[in-house]
């Protein structure tokens, strides 16, 4: 039957819109941990509910734990209560490998599984192998994987490698996963995880930007005057103290997405929208950010530390007093930080990055705040509650876009004052977009690396922030403190104050 | 509203006038569209009606004008097998999520040549609204005498601009010659409505044929049933199986006329089957089952409903034992969940086409 050509799918025409994944296991190393539990088994539910997922499909676990096929079953169901009747057809699928990764004997056990997979239900070998595991152990599982030869995809199957951030902890680290990965899996089987990149309006910037031949001309230095780059979150730290003890924010949100999102706004146009035309200009727009020196982080950057505060309308604890932070802890909830762009495009337009921890309002945006007219011909008193144009790109929540212009105020006087037109993804499509893993997994699934961070693009983020860590990794470094409940540190607004501009108030 | 007459009851209006604040009756409890403006006025001009509209919004809560929010037109003709209010209602709450300008035409030849109409502004909830204040227009004519037959000439004041105009015949198929499809960016159908009687449905398949010959035509129908399509051909995706779309020696299908017809007619069509290969049973709910047979093996591959577990499943078994299968949730089958689908995807389907030319045939 192998010999015969493989007919297309006739039932399937007028279908090919829906990005569908093909037959196939998807291995799941830290299956009884807490991101599979939260976010992979939920997504996979959606996408089965969704009819994302095909007939022939299985989950695979795997993890330390002790547990047989059917008390992984149990921890299938447990984790989606409610789920569709596409659900328990998966879990009948389904099974578990438990061993230590470090043993041989776990990956033989895993290979022989999925062989009886195949055969059972014909997925075809195609293979995805998502390692929601700790970061210690990402080589150490690829390595295993590779020794039993499930690293090389069979003749008409795949073999996909997926892992998270972080990826790495410096450049120095990160490029030592690198090599250990690329011994066992090749660059394009490789399947790096920032889930911003998932949001759907994460990659809306692209579609705003080169499916409107409005926006285009306008996004350079001849208009712009400077960009900012908001991620603020009203949470704390919760659970995760002693993790981010060792993150903080700069590794945490600088490093991955806010470097994701800058490189998305910053852009030339890529010759197509795949996923190395894509990713080719993302790097080479992160090569064009000027990297600082470490004497110059003082001038460019600003880390701070939240106290305690009021953050919608309750009353929350400092960082230092969080479970599982050290009492006189040096880690950073906050960042501001001024970069410049050294190209064409970009030249002398400053951009203006904060995140925090703590801070009166969940928002992920970037403005982009253009230049005023060169000449008003009102006068003064006529424009007072005029201000430069701005459009802004909401990531979250309330995702959208808003262009803020002036307009005459209505009466016999010549007023002008700032309006906005405002638009509310939310408020144009029905369709609910799907959660960022649910599109990621389904992405590793199908094969497309666009959404994926390249390992230029990890090295090159990592390059941007590796003064910063260096300046701040020594003794005696500031820390500025900041009211949970406020945007932020004094020394922050100076920062942008002293190039005679303001943050904006999202 | 400065303009408005003061209207005499009108028990003939579709529009069914709520009092601002009301909501609507097509949602549950406070998640629905609350009237914000309501404006009626019998025997009137159709400048009228368009004057009223800006007249609304700039009313709409004493304190700001109500900005326009729309991505489309629909406009929606009634006909005299339809019931007008559920109509209305499937628009009003797609419009809820989806805003749009609706007008609702309700021609009627051989009544008094006057034109009644009713304007209504309404504000989505918060919640389908993400928070941000949106409003949408109902607008229903009920046009009387020679008038009806001249309906261009009523919708084009009310399309807006630069956006796509969808026009619903819920029940009854226009004339394909009839100049108001001139308007329309897309027509929507019912292949389950409009042809119940088994005598017509090889006739009103015809006349759909030649409308999606001028423009394209979203039939509802066929977007209730894409699952189970879906579904179906997802059981040839292994490559094993694939092997057997060309063995296919049955496809039986079964379910009420119209779904049924679409459905063999897309087998009969995709798969190149002759008509006698294609079985058509009468049945509530719909049912499909290929048998195939390839390499000396046998497939039978079937799409069926669950009723217990309110599930369709879709089920693959090889003699040679390789079985697999997945089932999903019954697919919401509401009228504006159709409607809400048909709009999002604006353009001609030349699958159903096919499909629909071998239904008619399966129909003769």
């Amino acid at each position: 039957m192998t010999d015969t050509p493989l007919p297309p799918n006739v039932l399937a025409e007028g279908m090919e819109t829906v990005r569908r994944a093909p037959p196939g296991v998807l291995v799941v190393f830290g299956a009884s941990g807490d991101l599979t539990h939260r976010k992979l088994l939920p997504a996979l539910e959606h996408l089965s509910r969704r009819r994302l997922l095909p007939a022939a499909f299985s989950i695979v676990g795997v993890a330390r734990s002790e547990m047989s096929d059917d008390g992984f079953k149990g921890l299938m169901a447990e984790a989606v209560p409610n789920a569709g009747p596409g659900w328990a057809e998966i879990i009948k699928n389904s099974a578990y490998v438990s061993g230590d990764y470090s043993h041989p004997n776990t990956f033989k056990q895993l290979k022989s599984r999925l062989k009886s997979i195949d055969e059972a239900l014909g997925t075809g070998a195609n293979r995805t192998f998502y390692l929601a595991t700790v970061p210690d152990v990402f080589a150490e599982v690829a390595a295993a994987l590779g020794k039993v030869g499930l690293n090389h995809p069979e003749p008409g199957g795949s073999s996909r490698l997926v892992i998270e951030k972080p990826f790495g902890r410096d450049r120095e680290s990160a490029r030592e996963l690198d090599t250990a990965l690329h011994e066992v899996f090749s660059e394009n089987q490789i399947y790096r995880i920032d889930h911003y990149l998932g949001k759907e309006t994460v990659q809306n910037v692209l579609a705003l930007r080169f499916a409107n031949a409005i926006f285009e001309p306008l996004w350079s230095r001849n208009y712009i005057d400077h960009v900012q780059v908001t991620v603020a979150e009203t949470v704390g730290v919760e659970k995760r103290g002693s993790f981010y003890e060792k993150a903080g924010a700069l590794r945490d949100i600088v490093q991955n997405h806010v470097m994701q999102v800058l490189s998305l706004t910053l852009m030339e146009p890529p010759g197509t929208i795949d996923a190395d035309g894509i990713r080719d200009e993302k790097v080479k727009a992160l090569r064009s950010v000027v990297v600082p020196s470490v004497a110059e982080v003082a001038n460019i950057a600003v880390r701070a530390q939240y106290d305690s505060g009021w953050v919608e309308g309750m009353a929350v604890p400092g960082y230092r007093q969080e479970e599982g932070v050290s009492r006189d802890s040096q880690t950073e909830t906050y960042v501001a930080l001024k970069l410049t762009v050294d190209n064409w495009r970009w030249a002398g337009v400053p951009i203006y990055i904060r995140t925090g921890k703590r801070l009166p309002k969940r928002v992920t945006e970037v403005a982009l705040q253009f230049k005023a007219v060169p000449h008003l011909a009102f006068p003064k008193a006529a424009a007072t509650g005029l201000n430069p144009n701005a459009l802004v790109m909401r990531i979250q929540p309330d995702e959208g876009v808003t262009l803020r212009f002036g307009a005459k105020v209505p009466g016999q006087a010549f007023m002008v004052r700032d309006v906005l037109m405002d638009f509310s993804y939310g408020a144009a499509f029905l369709e609910e977009p799907p959660d960022a893993y649910e599109r990621l997994l389904l992405d590793a699934m199908v094969g497309d690396p666009t959404l994926f961070i390249r390992r230029d693009e990890v090295d090159t983020a990592w390059g941007i922030v590796q003064p910063l860590l260096d300046a701040w990794g020594n003794d005696g470094a500031p820390l500025a403190g900041y009211a949970a409940g406020s945007w932020g540190p004094r020394q922050a607004d100076t920062l942008i104050e002293r190039d005679g501009r303001q943050w904006r108030t999202p | 509203m400065a303009n408005a007459v003061a209207p005499p009851p009108n028990p003939s209006s579709p529009a069914q006038p709520l009092r601002s604040g009301q909501h609507a009756g097509a949602s549950s409890g406070d998640d629905g569209p609350a009237v914000v403006h309501t404006w009626e006025k019998r025997d009137v001009t159709i400048s009228e009606v368009v004057a009223a509209l800006p007249e609304l919004r700039r009313q709409a809560d004493g304190r700001e004008a109500a900005t326009r929010t729309a991505v489309l037109t629909i406009v929606m003709v009634i006909g005299p097998r339809d019931d007008p209010v559920s109509c209305a209602e499937s628009v009003r709450s797609l419009g809820a999520h989806h805003p749009c300008r609706a007008v609702v035409l309700r021609p009627d030849p051989d009544s008094t040549p006057v034109i009644d109409a009713s304007a209504t502004l309404w504000r989505a909830s918060a919640a389908a609204a993400e928070g941000h204040p949106m409003f949408f227009e109902e607008v229903h004519i009920n046009v009387g005498g020679q008038a009806a037959s001249h309906l261009s000439s009523i919708v084009g004041p009310f399309i807006l601009a630069d956006l796509p105009v969808a026009m619903w015949f819920p029940t009854d198929l226009p004339d394909p010659t009839d100049p108001l499809l001139r308007l329309a960016s897309v027509l929507m159908v019912d292949t389950r409505l409009v042809g119940p009687e088994l005598a017509a449905i090889g006739h009103s398949y015809r006349t759909l044929l030649e409308l999606a010959n001028h423009q394209p035509v979203v039939d509802l129908s066929w977007v209730r049933l894409q699952p189970w399509r879906d579904l179906l051909a997802s059981l040839f995706e292994p490559e094993h199986s694939r092997h057997f779309l060309q063995g296919v020696r049955l496809a039986s299908v079964k379910g009420k006329p119209g779904p049924r017809h679409m459905l063999g007619g897309w087998l009969m069509a995709q798969l190149d089957l002759r008509a006698r290969e294609v079985l058509l049973t009468d049945s509530k709910h719909v049912d499909i089952t290929l048998e195939a047979f390839y390499d000396g093996e046998e497939g039978k591959f079937q799409v069926s409903r669950d009723e217990g577990a309110r599930a369709v499943w879709a089920k693959a078994s090889l003699s040679g034992g390789m079985a697999h299968g997945q089932a999903m949730p019954l697919p919401d089958d509401s009228l504006t969940s159709a409607l809400s689908a048909a709009i999002a995807n604006l353009r001609a389907d030349r699958v159903w086409e096919r499909a629909l030319a071998a239904a008619a045939a399966l129909a003769s």
